[in-house]
């Protein structure tokens, strides 16, 4: 791998908090989202499942069509005919399922039929009109439900609604068993939540009749994967699809799987002569767009008397909804994760996806590793309690060393550096924490209840893609890479093209401030869309924005390209001014003789030589400047079930939240947040502060406010941002940050993943400091969310939460 | 000629960043969909459909009010800001300030925070943390958590006040 000292040749703007390019268009109202584009379209809306669980008789579009404006119709039937069914990545069991519900509906909003009218008003109108004859089913809601022997099945050709069950051991749990002094068992329920991105998922699609082709506009995070979805779900070559992936507005992971809505939509545009648009409601998006699975979690801690836990036995089942195409990976990422930041040796898994007639479920920010960490800091803090710890001290003893690093644990995850205790300790340092401890007292004396909560997590990120096949024979994607294309305009300015999408991450600012360092110039000198077409950008099927890849192989691939531009270049120099290539220098958009810098060539010479005046290149030397590569991490194996490799860099935080909770109301009010992270080497301070919060708050919200409730019948009940409550600026604590940087050795730069971050650590913290303040009344947190309600009655009656 | 609900189609007339528009508009339409769709301001955007996240905040006869909440016709007169009218040339000290402290993600809640604080500063000049984070608890942002949209607001605050003093 090439050292940081050969890839930078300047070290003016890595680092820095330069600030972000992407912003002028976004503060000036001028960003381009799809529902933004200028075009002339016809609205398409989708009429929905009112029912968990009904078999469909009867499709009458008779009114729906004669409504002025309305231009086409199409029903889950024409859409069997017309498709293949959604292809599966992790279950093993079988279950047919198409983009549109045919026969069988299985979840509340599941699309039955759609409809393209003039405008969205019409269309919306014409839904209503719709008659549809449905046979009412008994629904299979919760995980008990779905486990019944007598339950109804969900997808009946699985004969099951188990779709994945696996057991895997790693390390010798029996021995830690044996040498244990005590096991700690706890059950463990984690609800639906998701990160709901503000701009929902938005599609234009227009069919051009002449060459019998496709041209797409979605908020797509993983247009690689989508590409070749959509083509096979169609049934048509890969050329015949264009996809274009303008702005997006959020996405943490709940816009990976929309591709099965580009096919409606496709079929829709092959209908009519005009594109079609479909913007999902906040509504539609609550209710049918995809969740975070809730989950039950049995697990146990096998220990010693001093507190070292010797290995870790798990039964993690996930109410994965209905949607084969995710459902099953929430378990096994989970091993990226599995023993935290602690030296446990052994563990033993059992995994369950079960599908229920709930939405679908895909990866949502953090892909239950935020579920994981919860589970895994809880007992931490249970076993501390009960050997009489202090919650630091039983941490600190557990904790993998830095000089254990590179540490892998027994499952085959490689954590590449870090320094845990000293990360705790500079925690504690920030918040406080003796004194916290006494104000803590304080507070008891005189009827307050005051609660510290510390939770530690490693951040996982760069998926080792093919780790949820395990069970399904070779994975169809493995390791995870990215492309790029690096060119020196004609006027020696430097425009990129990535391969991947950005969803607020600042990815043209943190390419141009590495550009500039290679190449010695400033970053407004670096242009990048980061907007995707698939005709043009260097893509492939990892591509997409998800997994916190973007500072390991999106940054490797520019640099590989920028790496090949800047050797050329040096090339093109050393023949024009008669200076060997190790004597050359590159200064502010010239190239020079490093002794005699009067001896210069700038890169809008060499541009002019590349481009326009060929015959003066060096014998052999290729016309043009413009470079692609595509980049790998070089660490990825082939995950196996014994060496079960999931991600590829890890980064680490820990969390000191203090609350105070209020007894008689139930609220949960924050006092101090402190936040100690390591994601190595920082590209961009002000970035990574803005992820480091935004993603805690996403797990503050997950923890107190947010949950998707269903009834006994299946319906859900929050489906608008009334009911399904988001953190808002007065609920959420003026964050103190601190960071460490443990340099990544196997990333270009040395760089790891912060943006699914806090997210992890976050649901811990906050449920171990309302715990901590909840001590008087002997109160265990075992479920989330944490409401009102759920603290009240258990301070009252019920001890746990 | 009727409009989708078998009313006559009615005639507005109002002025958005200092220009006239005039159309004849769906008595149901939302005030959101005009300035998006007919007088093609797109920097305002929907989030939700229940007025909750704030993504549409325009200024209207000068407060600060989500567009999704009113019906075209009942702008008939108005005069509206939106985002594409905070500053003709460069940039607004609000907008600014979100750039300067990080306060912008993927940039989507962005215009309907910065017409919030715009109402904010427009009445109180000079607003502690706990103000600002009462004047934008109606704006969901997903991406930032708050904080920096919070320090952005101070800052522009500040800015404002002192270019302000030094006016002759």
């Amino acid at each position: 791998m090439m050292k940081l000292d050969e890839i930078l040749v300047t070290r003016n703007w890595v680092g820095k908090p330069v600030r972000r390019k992407e912003d002028i268009r976004l503060v000036k109202g001028e960003a381009a989202y799809v529902d933004d584009l200028n075009m002339d379209c016809y609205q398409a809306a989708i009429l929905r499942s009112p029912y968990a669980h009904a078999r469909i008789h009867k499709i009458d579009l008779t009114k729906a069509q004669a409504l002025k404006g309305v231009v086409a119709v199409l029903t889950g039937q024409e859409v069997a005919r017309e498709t293949k069914p959604i292809s599966a990545r992790a279950i093993t069991r079988p279950a047919t399922q198409y983009v549109m519900a045919a026969d069988k509906v299985r979840y509340v909003g599941e699309p039955v039929a759609a409809v393209v009218a003039e405008d969205r008003y019409i269309a919306e109108d014409a839904l209503d009109l719709i008659e549809v004859e449905y046979e009412p089913l008994k629904p299979v809601v919760t995980i008990e439900d779905a486990l019944k022997p007598d339950a109804p099945l969900v997808f009946e050709e699985a004969g099951s609604n188990v779709l994945m069950h696996d057991k895997m051991q790693h390390g010798d749990i029996e021995q830690a068993y044996r040498e244990a002094d005590l096991v700690l068992k706890e059950n463990f329920k984690v609800h639906r939540y998701s990160s709901t991105p503000l701009e929902p998922w938005a599609i234009i699609a227009n069919y051009e009749r002449a060459s019998d082709s496709f041209v797409v506009w979605s908020n797509d995070q993983q247009h690689g994967r989508s590409l070749t979805n959509v083509c096979n779900t169609l049934g048509i070559p890969i050329h015949k699809l264009r996809l274009i992936v303008p702005d997006i507005g959020g996405g943490f992971g709940i816009k990976l799987a929309l591709w099965p809505y580009i096919v409606i939509l496709s079929l829709l545009a092959k209908k009519v002569s005009k594109p079609v648009k479909w913007i999902q409601t906040r509504r539609e998006h609550l209710l049918a767009g995809s969740h975070a699975p809730d989950a039950n979690v049995e697990i146990e801690l096998a220990l010693k008397k001093d507190g070292r836990i010797l290995g870790l036995r798990m039964t993690d089942i996930q109410n994965d909804g209905s949607f084969v195409h995710t459902a099953g990976i929430y378990g096994l990422i989970k091993f990226a994760t599995m023993v935290g930041c602690y030296t446990i040796k052994a563990m033993g898994t059992e995994l369950l996806s079960v599908v229920t007639n709930k939405a679908p479920t895909v990866q949502n920010r953090g892909v239950g590793k935020p579920t994981m960490i919860f589970v895994l800091e809880r007992m931490v803090d249970i076993a501390a309690k009960k050997l009489g710890l202090d919650p630091v001290e039983i941490r600190l003893r557990n904790f993998v060393q830095p000089q254990q690093m590179p540490y892998t644990t027994p499952s085959g995850e490689i954590y590449e550096s870090g320094d845990y205790p000293q990360c705790l300790k500079k925690a504690l340092d920030l918040i406080g924490y003796e004194e916290l401890k006494r104000h803590r007292e304080e507070g008891r004396k005189k009827g307050k209840y005051i609660g510290i909560g510390i939770s530690a997590g490693v951040e996982p990120g760069t998926s080792n893609l093919g780790y949820y096949y395990t069970a399904r024979g070779t994975p169809e994607y493995t390791g995870n890479a990215e492309g790029a294309i690096v060119g020196i305009d004609y006027d020696g300015n430097v425009n990129v093209l990535l391969g991947s999408v950005d969803s607020g991450q600042g990815h043209a600012t943190t390419t141009a401030q590495v550009v500039a360092d290679m190449l010695g110039i400033n970053p407004d000198q670096v242009s990048m869309n980061a907007h995707v077409d698939s005709l043009i950008s260097p893509f492939l099927g990892h591509s997409g924005v998800y997994s916190n890849k973007f500072n390991d192989v999106d940054l490797g691939a520019v640099i590989m390209a920028t790496k090949k531009i800047r050797d050329k270049m040096l090339r093109i120099a050393s023949h024009a001014l008669g200076v060997p290539e190790g004597e050359l220098a590159l200064r502010e958009g010239k190239i020079c003789s490093a002794k005699e810098e009067e001896k210069a060539i700038t890169f809008r010479e060499i541009a002019s030589l590349a481009y326009k005046k060929i015959l003066f290149l060096p014998e052999g030397e290729e016309p043009g400047l413009k470079a692609i590569a595509y980049y790998r991490n070089p660490i990825a194996k082939l995950p196996n079930r014994k060496d079960f490799n999931i991600q590829l860099t890890h980064a680490n935080s820990v969390h000191v939240a203090v609350v105070e909770v209020d007894v008689q109301s139930g609220t949960v009010n924050f006092l101090k947040y402190g936040i100690v992270h390591d994601c190595g080497r920082q590209i961009n301070p002000g970035i990574v502060e803005g992820m480091a919060i935004g993603s805690t708050v996403h797990g503050l919200g997950a923890t107190l406010l947010e949950e998707f409730v269903y009834n006994e019948e299946g319906q859900p009940l929050s489906t608008t941002f009334m009911d399904y409550l988001k953190p808002l600026a007065m609920g959420v604590p003026k964050f103190e940050l601190a960071h460490m940087e443990s340099p990544c050795p196997y990333t270009l730069l040395g760089s790891k993943a912060v943006g699914e971050g806090g997210s992890l650590p976050s649901l811990a913290a906050i449920a171990n400091a309302v715990e901590d303040a909840l001590q008087p009344f002997g109160v265990k947190v075992t479920s989330l969310p944490i409401t009102p309600e759920k603290v009240v009655r258990a301070v009252r009656e019920t001890k746990e939460i | 000629m009727a409009d989708s609900l078998g009313q006559a189609m009615r005639r507005i007339k109002l002025t958005i960043n200092g220009r006239d528009f005039e159309h004849e508009v769906d008595s149901r339409l939302l005030l959101v969909h005009y300035l998006r769709e007919k007088a093609r301001l797109t920097g305002t955007h929907v989030g939700c459909d229940t007025g909750n996240c704030g993504a549409c905040t325009v200024i209207f006869n000068g407060k600060a009010v989500k567009s999704c909440m009113i019906l075209a016709v009942q702008a008939n007169g108005a005069a509206i800001t939106t985002i594409e009218g905070m500053a003709a040339n460069g940039l607004h000290p609000i907008q600014e300030s979100f750039m300067d402290k990080f306060a912008v993600q993927c940039g989507y809640c962005t215009p309907g925070m910065i017409m919030s604080a715009h109402g904010l500063l427009a009445e109180n000049p000079n607003p502690s943390e706990k103000e600002i984070r009462e004047a934008i608890e109606g704006n969901l942002c997903m991406c930032t958590g708050y904080q920096q949209i919070v320090e952005a607001i101070s800052q522009a605050a500040k800015k404002i006040g002192r270019s302000e003093k030094t006016k002759p």
